[in-house]
């Protein structure tokens, strides 16, 4: 007898009649109230849909590329490139608003805190002190979570899952708007200003992408203003290249790293990948650093000085002054397999604090409040550290902003406050390059270990916030103090310097929690300037991915997973050859009939039990000898628009319609269609007929029942399909496969399991 | 091959100018009073410096000394020299204690030379009376505190107008004589003497810091409980169940 393992078949009953060969068999709904779980990370939410990235040929598209003329298409290709262009200026002037943002209120705010440390150090009460910077933390993080929880939701997080979601083809719902744009930028600004340990870098890339969204279109939705360029570009297909450049030109912005950006981009949406669009993507990401830079030396008032070209700069690593030896390369190695260790212990944290926070923190005031009680707790904890700390150091020139002399004598100052009253980017460098011997390894120690928990316990709250540069601080804190005790052991042997160490445990860190490879490889190689750190830099990204994998994944794959997204990987699960498109598919399938009456349209697309958004259009009158075969394939949009337009046969008939409906009506309603209630039908118009064979996609991609499912994943994946219609060999429908029928099956720990689907 | 009367002679005087700065550097070495002691000898080296370097003549090529001195062979001692001395200058700094025609210390280093050899004194005066007990110091920081306070805010503000007058191109730091002098009453302050600030205030800042640490474990102590569980609704995919499917997803559990 055969059970049901409890992977699978959650909740459901299943007739198995072990005696017939084949035999076709519908699940018995148990009419009870629907079965609910807790949430978990096996499941996989309904509200995300697949972006139309398969363009529909029907005779409208044709007509409009047969009056296209070579002329033509050059202009469009011209476009392009200035799109692309767009894109990487102003997403270079978005990051240098926030970098410079950011510089003066946390400048501001640390002369506040600094001011009254001092002015209580002497008179005593310091316990006012550590309350105003508690409550200065406090209320500024506030600000940034209330208009994240409350206004945007979609922009809490670094925004990296989200996009690398989108680039997949997930339509992630708000995530390119302009309302998200303005949230995100804000709160990032207000998250790094109030003290939480998060980086503002992530968000980069979030906000480029939203950048390249909207300009593509060349018309804003959310601000009614349509200035009629770019109407070539208006649907997913475009939209969703547009949004690989975007991205790459936010990771060029934040690192300074162009190339690193492009491979960003094409690590993550992997979906019909062509020179040209490589070409515009690197076009864009130069751009985008080379206005960054220019504006910040203006804005620093070496104009063409052109030394900032990331909001993060690593600062020059010089092979003379720190080279390194072969010797050092299992060190590196080892390096590696501790970052991927710490970095797995991160990500097993987060999880189980973010499963926590999914299922019990999810009214948005007490999301708010969680982040007002980390915002106050980072400061206590900084200034507990501070206080308690009595290590004090003379200062050598200018290199701390704000010294904080607290108990210390006269002429030094505290060590543990230059740690915590520097912005994380200024204590990463200042890790990469101080002299040997400028930092104590107790002060350095406990300064790590309270940071790695502060990193794990922030991220995945309600504000915009990234985690590239908490991870980075932490590894270089201790890779210094890791190349500290080498030298300490080796009696100050001259090739341990700490600062290249930092640079090693940074990135095997970094590696360790969110396990991209290639693209970051490039971006660190990049932000150090130095090629020759290319290798160990990419032995210990891979030892950090591999080590790390075997205990849990990256951090971002992790919270997609955990936000039940249709995540397609780059290939099918590798044991699932013996599944075919039949098992695969759903079944039975919503088709329409080439000829189709209104009322049954209208009440298809009304029924809210099942959400379809593609139906197949078969033969219209099929005698008894002739199949009803697949003539082609509608989406959900497009039926709204002719049933807006009312284009039916009647009224056509009787030349009541004024003009014929050309692609540029589709585009206009692009890309918020308007819901089925919101169109009226008479009842005499419901009798009316609507013939879909114009409007239709003639030539959908189908696949015999009996493809396996690595085949069918191939195809849907590297196409970018929404729909996949199954056929039989005698071209009837018999099922359709769309992304959550492919994304369930995974490879678990234990083989191949599937997910089930739930509603969020 | 010998050089011209006139040049042998500014070479001279140079050589001599150089081995009284030198001289004056060296005796003012330790503690650092080079600015106040030897500005006149600089002010006179580069004097002498600049009527070499100017002795073009009246376009005579017998008149050339710069050419002869300064550039004639490999070494350029004169110019090494010169630079030497210059940059050593420099980098002390001594502009900034020196009025704008170096002629003499400026009024604000001179304040402050003033006050710092009142700590001095204030310093010898309490310590005579130690011969009792040695170690204890608390006279001295009763005593003198008026007089190092006042010489540790005129320090502070002698920094906070250097940092502010000129931010590119000029040095971040004062004068050696000024920085060396206050180091020396820092050090005899917090190290010898020890009469840095105590710790205070230790309660306070425990009881404010744990109350702080407190408040997240009462919030997510109070959302567990409190709050209801998001829970999923499971909904039933439309799909073929054949037991084919079922023996392939079975097998790869066994």
């Amino acid at each position: 007898q055969l059970t049901p393992s409890s992977f699978l078949r959650i909740g459901q009953l299943s007739n198995v009649d072990l005696n017939e060969d084949i035999h076709e068999l519908e699940t018995e709904l148990p009419r009870q109230r629907p079965n609910e779980i807790p949430h978990n990370e096996k499941l996989l939410s309904l509200k995300y849909e697949s972006l139309d990235y398969d363009n529909s040929e029907n005779q409208l598209f044709l007509e409009e590329e047969r009056r296209i003329n070579h002329a033509a298409f050059r202009t469009v290709e011209i476009k392009r490139w200035v799109i692309c262009a767009m894109i990487g200026i102003l997403t270079g002037l978005v990051a240098c608003f926030i970098d410079i943002v950011v510089e003066n209120l946390a400048g501001l705010k640390y002369r506040v805190v600094k001011d009254n440390i001092d002015k209580f150090t002497a008179k005593g009460g310091l316990s006012f002190s550590l309350l105003l910077w508690a409550t200065l933390n406090a209320s500024v993080v506030m600000v940034g979570s209330v208009i994240v929880a409350f206004i945007e939701p979609v922009a809490a997080g670094s925004g990296i899952p989200q996009i690398k979601c989108y680039l997949n083809g997930v339509k992630i719902p708000h995530v390119v708007r302009l309302k998200t744009l303005v949230i995100k930028v804000c709160g990032v600004i207000l998250s790094v200003v109030g003290g939480l340990a998060v980086g503002k870098e992530g968000p980069m890339i979030h906000s480029g992408s939203v950048i390249a969204a909207g300009i593509s279109q060349g018309r804003s939705t959310s601000l009614k203003r349509d200035f009629k360029i770019f109407e070539y570009f208006r649907r997913d297909t475009e939209k969703r290249d547009f949004v690989s450049a975007g991205a790459a030109a936010g990771v060029s912005a934040a690192f300074g790293a162009p190339v690193g950006g492009v491979l960003f981009s094409l690590e993550e949406g992997a979906s019909f990948w062509n020179q040209f669009l490589t070409w515009r993507i690197f076009f864009a990401s130069m751009i985008s650093t080379f206005t960054l830079n220019s504006v910040l030396s203006v804005y620093h008032g070496n104009a063409w000085d052109l030394s900032s070209p990331g909001l993060i700069n690593f600062g020059r690593f010089d092979s003379e002054k720190m080279g390194y030896t072969i010797q050092e390369i299992p060190i590196f190695i080892f390096m590696g397999v501790v970052g991927g260790i710490l970095g797995a212990l991160f990500n097993a944290l987060n999880y189980w604090l973010t499963m926590f926070r999914i299922r019990y923190i999810h009214r948005p005031c007490l999301q708010v409040v969680e982040a007002m009680l980390v915002a106050a707790v980072t400061a206590t904890v900084g200034f507990v550290m501070i206080y308690c700390s009595r290590d004090c150091q003379p200062i050598q020139g200018s290199s701390v902003a704000y010294p904080l002399q607290l108990f210390c004598a006269d002429g030094e100052y505290n060590s543990m406050a230059t740690a915590f009253f520097n912005t994380p980017e200024k204590s990463v460098v200042n890790l990469f390059h101080d002299p040997p011997g400028s930092y104590n390894p107790m002060t350095l120690g406990m300064f790590t270990l309270m940071y790695f928990f502060l990193a794990c316990w922030t991220y995945g709250l309600t504000v915009s916030a990234g985690v590239f540069i908490p991870s980075l601080l932490i590894g270089a804190a201790w890779g210094r103090l890791f190349g500290i005790s080498l030298s300490y052991l080796t009696k100050g042997s001259i090739w341990a310097d700490p600062g290249k160490y930092a640079l090693m445990g940074a990135a095997a860190q970094l590696g360790g929690i969110v396990r991209m490879t290639l693209s970051l490889t490039v971006i660190m190689m990049e932000a150090t300037g130095n090629v020759t750190y290319g290798f160990p830099i990419m032995l210990v990204l891979m030892t950090a991915k591999i080590v790390g994998d075997y205990f849990v994944e990256g951090l971002y794959d992790m919270h997609i997973q955990l936000q039940s997204v249709p995540f397609l990987h780059w290939e099918a699960p590798v044991t699932s050859h013996s599944l075919t498109a039949r098992e695969v598919m759903s079944t039975p399938v919503t088709c329409l009939r080439r000829i189709e009456r209104v009322g049954t349209v209208v009440d298809i697309l009304s029924d809210t039990s099942s959400n379809h958004n593609g139906f197949p259009v078969v033969e219209s009158n099929p005698d008894t000898t002739q199949v009803a075969g697949l003539r082609g394939l509608i989406l959900r949009s497009q039926l709204i628009v002719l049933l807006k337009h009312k284009v039916f046969v009647e009224r056509a008939n009787l030349n009541l319609v004024q003009r014929r409906l050309k692609l540029k009506d589709f585009r206009d309603a692009y890309p918020r269609f308007p819901p089925i209630q919101s169109i009226h039908v008479s009842q005499d118009e419901r009798e009316c007929m609507i013939d879909l064979s114009e409007f239709m996609n003639p030539s959908p991609y189908t696949v015999p029942q009996e493809a396996s499912l690595p085949r069918v994943f191939k195809l849907f994946r590297a196409l970018g399909l929404r729909h996949l219609v199954v056929v039989d060999n005698r071209n009837e429908v018999v099922g359709m496969v769309t992304r959550k029928d492919l994304a369930r099956y995974r490879l678990g720990k234990e083989g191949l399991e599937e997910l089930s689907l739930a509603q969020t | 091959p010998e050089l011209e009367p006139e040049c042998r002679s500014l070479l001279a005087a140079f050589a001599e100018g150089s081995a009284a700065l030198t001289g004056c550097l060296g005796r003012r070495a330790r503690p650092v009073r080079l600015c106040q002691g030897c500005h006149g000898h600089y002010r006179h080296l580069l004097a002498q410096y600049g009527s070499i370097a100017r002795a073009v003549g009246n376009s005579s090529e017998s008149h050339n000394c710069a050419k002869s001195i300064l550039t004639s062979d490999r070494l350029q001692i004169v110019v090494t020299l010169s630079e030497f001395f210059n940059e050593t200058w420099e980098a002390a700094n001594c502009a900034n204690c020196l009025k704008n025609n170096s002629e003499g210390l400026s009024n604000s280093t001179e304040e402050f030379l003033d006050l710092f050899n009142k700590s001095l004194t204030c310093f010898e005066h309490n310590l005579q009376g130690q011969t009792m007990s040695p170690n204890n110091y608390t006279e001295v920081c009763k005593n003198c505190n008026e007089t190092y306070t006042k010489l540790n805010d005129l320090y502070n503000h002698l920094q906070r107008m250097n940092r502010q007058g000129g931010e590119s191109g000029h040095s971040a730091h004062l004068c050696i004589d000024v920085e060396d002098a206050m180091n020396i009453t820092r050090k005899l302050w917090s190290r010898t003497f020890e009469c840095s600030l105590p710790c205070s205030d230790t309660v306070p800042v425990i009881a404010v810091s744990s109350f702080i640490l407190f408040l997240p474990i009462v919030f997510y102590l109070s959302s567990f409980l409190h709050s209801k569980q998001k829970k999923r609704i499971l909904i039933l995919p439309k799909r073929i169940q054949s037991n084919a499917s079922l023996v392939n997803i079975q097998e790869k559990y066994s």
